[in-house]
């Protein structure tokens, strides 16, 4: 088991991306066959996740150093700085690795049924599984450059995904405006870790944070990275190609991206708490943060309230729910130079912002797989074609009402918790920053008091009147995240104490990151 | 083993809530049941027009999500106006916002640099 655990890291990027490749030659001989290596790979997977998170949170840092005679050794000997590929797990990568681990997991045992009669399955599954590693590489991994290369895999694997249903126009316009978007935002990426590695030589994150000089190129990398995982993560003014993408893939590969998203928005936070960290203009880039998420919290409710499409009306709901995270994220930054205002409520916002990642990763997930169900039944996004479903599909219109509770932040469910935990925080830093997210909210739950009463109150319409609930697999996909929701809401405590506390700890202690790697001098 | 997510000044407790929240629906259970019983399924009571008016069918009463909240944007016509048009749904323009969130950032944080 020790062994297991200590090449675990680079097991949970291997493994998905070795059953990737074996996919299509299992599916050619069984689909049956092929299904099953994919969910008990990703079992396995995250099973290995869950014995790291363990691992971390008891022991500290996690590193692996690939092509070293030991996987700890992250300096070679007679080398002053780390050379090697190096993957540094300290308690945020691996809450972000639970995430990826229970999100794809669920989107696998969804696809069973919901693509099922779909052309093509062998390479949906490569992707999803290479989609799968990317995500998995970009939260683990230590050093800038591969943070690039599993971005490009996301990228180009979320692409062919998004636009994996060929027979739909929108799916094939999705598609392209999701490489296009990601490309861009990739090769500046690039260009900014080009800048740095140009002046410190150096592409660990940790050693880079150590040599960090905030030179007038590190402000220019700064300001480059900042708009690229920004936009990656569908912030405010670069949302608009989110809903144009998360509308017409196949939900399974929406609830995916999400994910992706979220690890851009790991990326940031990484970035700007640990590679950069005290270094900053804190209260500067804190605010130029807060001022993406108060733009994505307003224009994502209020452009989602106004949509008639169920899946664009969640998409731009995700816009909204990360503006909350992003203002969790931006006070913890704008305070990280000052110790008391950190520790009096600069650590509850970013607690906040990290249970809100996971907490939306699963509702909007749930919105997202209703959604999906709908369309497989109905063959419509369109609300204006909806009403009275609730009467046919029971468990879809209850996991839509559970998924919706908990979007709008309503107790006991778990978007109140995490939200409460920024409302509070956020106060003491900036009282308007508290009223526009509680407004928000509120609009929130009328967004989906609008997407509920038209698809699923009122009388049966006679054209739906023999509409069943959808396949088991389907309602079993969806079960696993209305349960984790309500275990995360009535009790928030263990959630925090257990997964978000550690993670916190870990993104406001750059000294520890970068002692893990320079302090291993042989 | 706590179950409270502490927040600095104050705590939620989700099992407290749910308690209280029993509590409440016992008591408005309570006074409902001490209502008059007088609601006879299949009489004229239950049905949508006591004048006889035919009542039309699922399709003409279902209120399309489209209709939903008509007032609040006819109130926010202006902001609706200006904010979809700025959602051009071209990809072209999307970098153009991704080049001035840019540009912006860097003339803030130049700006700051000169003034600090």
């Amino acid at each position: 088991m020790a062994t297991l655990i200590e090449h675990s890291s680079i097991l949970i990027i291997a493994v998905p991306l070795l059953i990737a490749f074996l996919t299509p030659l299992i599916g050619m001989a069984s689909k049956k066959a092929r299904n099953a290596v994919v969910i008990v790979g990703l079992s396995f997977v995250a099973f290995l996740v869950f014995a790291l998170a363990r691992d971390v949170i008891l022991n500290g840092i996690h590193t692996y150093t690939l092509g070293a005679t030991s996987p700890s050794l992250t300096i070679p000997e007679g080398a002053m700085m780390p050379i090697r590929i190096i993957l540094e797990v300290d308690g945020v990568s691996v809450f972000m690795g639970i995430v990826v681990a229970i999100v794809s997991l669920v989107a696998v045992v969804y696809s069973l049924s919901s693509m099922k009669g779909e052309t093509g399955q062998n390479r949906f599954y490569t992707l999803l599984l290479l989609m799968v590693a990317g995500a998995f590489g970009m939260v683990f991994t230590g050093d800038l450059f591969n943070l690039f290369v599993f971005l490009e895999i996301t990228s180009i694997s979320g692409a062919a995904l998004v636009a994996f249903k060929t027979r739909f126009a929108d799916s094939q316009e999705g598609g392209f405006k999701y490489i296009v978007v990601s490309a861009v935002a990739s090769l500046m990426v690039l260009f900014a870790i080009s800048l740095l590695y140009a002046q410190y030589n150096l592409l660990n994150i940790g050693a880079l944070a150590a040599a960090m000089q905030y030179t007038m190129l590190d402000r220019i990398a700064l300001v480059i990275l900042i708009a690229a995982f920004a936009m990656k993560l569908g912030g405010v003014p670069m949302h608009m190609w989110l809903s144009d993408t998360y509308s017409v893939a196949p939900v399974s590969i929406t609830v995916l991206l999400i994910t992706v998203s979220q690890a851009s928005m790991y990326a940031l936070m990484r970035i700007g708490f640990i590679l950069y960290g005290v270094t900053l203009d804190l209260a500067v880039v804190g605010w130029i943060i807060i001022a993406i998420g108060i733009l994505s919290m307003f224009i994502g409710v209020t452009m989602a309230v106004r949509q008639t499409d169920i899946t664009r009306l969640i998409a731009y709901n995700c816009v909204c729910e990360s503006g909350f995270m992003l203002v969790g994220f931006g006070v913890g930054l704008a305070v990280l130079g000052n110790h008391t205002a950190l520790r009096t409520y600069g650590t509850t916002a970013i607690s906040g912002a990290i249970f809100h990642m996971i907490n939306h990763a699963l509702f909007e997930g749930l919105l997202f797989l209703v959604a999906g169900a709908i369309f497989y039944r109905i063959g419509t996004r369109d609300l204006n074609r909806m009403g009275g479903l609730g009467h046919t599909m029971k468990f879809t219109a209850a996991f839509f009402l559970l998924g919706a509770l908990a979007s709008s932040g309503l107790p006991p469910f778990n978007g109140f918790a995490s939200k409460i935990l920024i409302y509070e925080s956020v106060y003491q830093f900036n009282p308007v920053l508290t009223i526009i997210g509680i407004l928000v909210s509120i609009i929130t739950l009328a967004v989906f008091v609008k997407a509920f009463f038209s698809a699923f109150t009122g009388a049966v319409l006679p054209k739906y009147e023999d509409i069943k609930e959808v396949p088991k697999t389907m309602i079993a996909a969806m079960t696993i995240f209305a349960v984790i929701i309500i275990i995360f809401g009535l009790f928030p405590g263990l959630i925090v104490d257990w997964i978000v506390r550690p993670a916190t700890d870990a993104l406001v202690d750059q000294a520890s990151y970068i002692n893990t790697i320079m302090g291993a001098i042989p | 083993m706590t179950l409270i997510a502490e927040s600095g000044y104050e705590f939620w407790n989700p099992i407290i809530w749910l308690i209280t929240f029993a509590v409440v629906m016992v008591i408005v259970y309570f006074f409902r049941k001490r209502g008059v019983e007088k609601y006879k399924k299949g009489e004229d009571q239950t049905k949508i027009f006591l004048c006889g008016e035919e009542v039309p069918g699922a399709e003409q009463r279902q209120v399309r999500g489209g209709n939903v909240y008509w007032g609040f944007f006819e109130t926010l016509k202006e902001y609706y106006d200006g904010i979809v048009r700025l959602h051009t749904g071209i990809v072209n323009d999307y970098v153009v916002w991704f080049v001035a969130v840019m540009a912006i950032s860097a003339i803030i944080l130049l700006i700051v640099k000169l003034v600090g």
